[in-house]
């Protein structure tokens, strides 16, 4: 082989070590932040006419459910404050607030809990040189807790049992600050209205 | 939310350079070249719609046999990485999501060829051809805290044209234009896709 092709070879192998690199990862990704794991999920009843909705009552007090779907009775930090967003962005939305459910068109309750994520990993079989076997995994090696938050109204005048005429599912990881998480929690619960316009058809 | 971790440059490397010396060592020679090509890859149709970013992390590696003067075969393998991260609301049926979400496609096609060369031997010849077999794709959907992943083979097809301009005795550069379509294929939310991207090429053509 002559000095040409050697120059050749160890250009081509410079070239697929550096594309190598440039690889590096199947998955690249940013940062995540906390705020990066809040999903704002609503669903609404087809067949309901917002339009024809005009009053609400609202339970003054958040209903917390353990991880086996209990009830709990403990009061949470944000709890107040979160009542406080779902009424003023009712009230954004048309809706008139009454004291007494029995005349009101909805009634809207509100639902949180806490859960416990556990996370682990695996390397696949080719990552190791040296452990030409089978893949192997690690036991789980962190945990984070993400609370929810539903919020659900429901038709005050039904006379059967029906679906709720809307639900907010509002989910993130709770490991942030006080004021990181009470910022998430206003800024999720205006989302969840503002991608429901429908809910100011009575306005 | 498991995390599968896949080095798979190790492996790639390794590959290429078993294919270098096989054709080294047995090829006969100036039958057989070889291309290491960098890829830029710009979605379209169901891929723009799950990833809609162009791609600049992608590779390909292609070994050609010169069955005449005007005929290559060969076979090409290749890794793409479409990433984007997005906040925007996705309406369904009676709803809404809003959510920051990771997605993911790592296509690695894996295919047969044939290709025309236009021009004379150690001239600057372009070429086109057809690439024909399939693609692994690895796609993953990240929201929150809760991910979808699909795995699966997708057949497909890859027109292709291009440029090779020889530098001196056994090498060259390589420039090339391809169109990526899957024929068939899944999402992972489980709904019938096409994939298909552009792909731009720059590399290096060696003869053994």
């Amino acid at each position: 082989m002559n000095n040409n092709k050697i120059a050749h070879r160890t250009i081509l192998l410079l070239a697929l070590l550096s594309l190598g690199f440039i690889l590096v990862s199947c998955y690249p990704g940013e940062t995540l932040t906390p705020a990066d794991s809040d999903v704002v999920a609503t669903f609404f009843d087809k067949e309901a006419d917002f339009s024809t909705k005009l009053t609400y009552a609202i339970r003054d007090s958040v209903t917390r459910i353990d991880e086996d779907g209990n009830p709990v009775f403990e009061v949470g930090q944000y709890d107040q404050q979160a009542i406080n967003r779902i009424k003023a962005n009712l009230d954004q939305a048309g809706f008139n607030e009454v004291g007494n459910p029995a005349v009101a068109d909805v009634i809207v309750i509100t639902f949180a809990n806490k859960s416990t994520w556990a996370s682990g990993g695996c390397y696949s079989w080719w990552y190791s040189w040296y452990y030409p076997y089978y893949g192997w995994c690690y036991p789980v090696y962190y945990t984070y807790q993400t609370g929810s938050l539903l919020i659900v109204m429901l038709d005050a005048k039904a006379t059967e049992q029906k679906d709720a005429l809307w639900v907010a599912a509002i989910n993130g990881i709770l490991e942030d600050t006080s004021a990181g998480i009470s910022t998430r929690i206003n800024n999720s619960i205006n989302q969840a209205f503002t991608q429901s316009p429908y809910l100011g058809e009575g306005k | 939310m498991k995390i599968i971790k896949i080095n798979f440059w190790q492996m790639f490397t390794v590959l290429a350079m078993v294919l270098l010396m096989i054709g080294s060592g047995y090829s006969q020679r100036e039958k057989w070249y070889g291309a290491l090509t960098y890829s830029v890859s710009i979605p379209s149709g169901d891929t723009k719609t799950f990833t809609d970013e162009i791609s600049w992390r992608g590779v390909g590696l292609d070994y050609r046999y010169l069955i005449d003067r005007q005929y290559s075969i060969g076979l090409f393998f290749g890794w793409n990485v479409f990433y984007q991260r997005t906040d925007k609301t996705t309406e369904i049926g009676n709803g809404a999501i809003t959510g920051t979400s990771d997605r993911y496609i790592n296509a690695f096609p894996i295919m047969a060829n044939i290709h025309y060369y236009f021009g004379e031997r150690k001239s600057i010849r372009p070429y086109i051809g057809l690439n024909a077999g399939g693609y692994y794709m690895l796609q993953r959907f990240e929201l929150g805290v809760a991910a979808w992943q699909e795995d699966q083979w997708q057949w497909g097809i890859a027109p292709e044209a291009g440029v090779v301009v020889p530098v001196e005795r056994g090498f060259g550069i390589m420039l090339n234009g391809k169109y990526n379509y899957a024929f068939t294929g899944e999402s992972v939310f489980g709904t019938d896709i096409n994939n298909s991207y552009w792909q731009i090429n720059a590399g290096v053509v060696w003869e053994p």
